[in-house]
């Protein structure tokens, strides 16, 4: 899929998938996923600053998950990083998004963050397919698309001398 | 960035592609097929007075099908890692043209 480098704001509209409807709709959904998950950080840091109890305390839940035991020993024994990781992480997950920087980097934790939330909160009474599940689609959908690059900074940063002169890091931006 | 797809990004997406498909949509289609209770979680059956009188089970236990899924989520990111560590074609030779002559 191409992007309108040389000017974003293009007036052409096209149904095609290359035409800037798509950009643009890629870049909506990386804003909303961004602020999604920027709320849901910054309120935890408003409310316990880096001490959020609770997360510790639900991954202590996850008992009999298919992630094994992994969990409940990283809620026993590294709940002091999750209190801080869980507020701190979402808010720069979402900034990531709402900016479009690192964009891909900052999915990939976002899809962590999400599988967490998928295995561990739901009953799957309506079926696997949830909103967690979708969340989970919707950072892959960021990594895959290289959302970053469109209405995001990522598109400068991926033009500069420093990432031109090492390509693999558009695998972190974009 | 446009790359070709060597066998190790084919047989990542085949193989990750299978085990979500498997795990979400054709044990799903099983469960369908094997009756109530046809929601993934186990459903609690009780009397007039509230009381639990039976549980019925789904036919794949979510464990299995999550399971799956998980599997098919870390061979995406162990080739995303793969991708992000293995040299991409002309990296060293862009690299070497940017340093002045002098």
């Amino acid at each position: 899929m191409s992007y309108q480098a040389a000017n974003p704001l293009s007036e052409e509209f096209s149904l095609e998938l290359s035409g800037p409807l798509a950009g643009y709709w890629l870049a909506f959904l990386r804003v909303v996923t961004g602020w999604w998950f920027f709320h849901a950080g910054v309120t935890k840091l408003i409310e316990d600053g880096l001490s959020y109890s609770y997360g510790p305390m639900y991954l202590q839940g996850m008992e009999g998950t298919a992630l094994g035991p992994l969990p409940v020993w990283m809620g026993n024994n590294l709940g002091w990083l999750i209190e801080a990781m869980v507020p701190l992480g979402e808010t720069l997950i979402g900034l990531g998004l709402l900016f479009g920087v690192l964009v891909r980097l900052a999915s990939v934790f976002g899809a962590f963050f999400m599988t967490l939330f998928w295995v561990g909160n739901a009953s799957f009474g309506h079926g696997l397919v949830n909103g967690d599940l979708m969340g989970l689609l919707l950072f892959g959908t960021m990594i895959v698309f290289a959302t970053g690059r469109y209405y995001g900074l990522d598109a400068i940063i991926e033009r500069t001398k420093f990432v031109k002169n090492r390509p693999r890091l558009r695998y972190l931006l974009g | 960035m446009t790359q070709t797809l060597n066998t190790i990004d084919k047989a990542a997406m085949a193989v990750s592609g299978f085990l979500m498909v498997l795990g979400i949509a054709v044990l799903g289609i099983v469960e369908i097929l094997a009756g109530e209770p046809y929601g993934a979680a186990a459903v609690e059956q009780t009397n007039e007075a509230g009381e639990v009188v039976n549980t019925i089970y789904p036919a794949v236990d979510p464990t299995i099908r999550t399971g799956l899924v998980i599997l098919g989520l870390v061979i995406l990111l162990l080739w995303g890692i793969y991708k992000v560590t293995s040299p991409i074609p002309g990296e060293e030779q862009a690299r070497t043209t940017e340093v002045p002559s002098d």
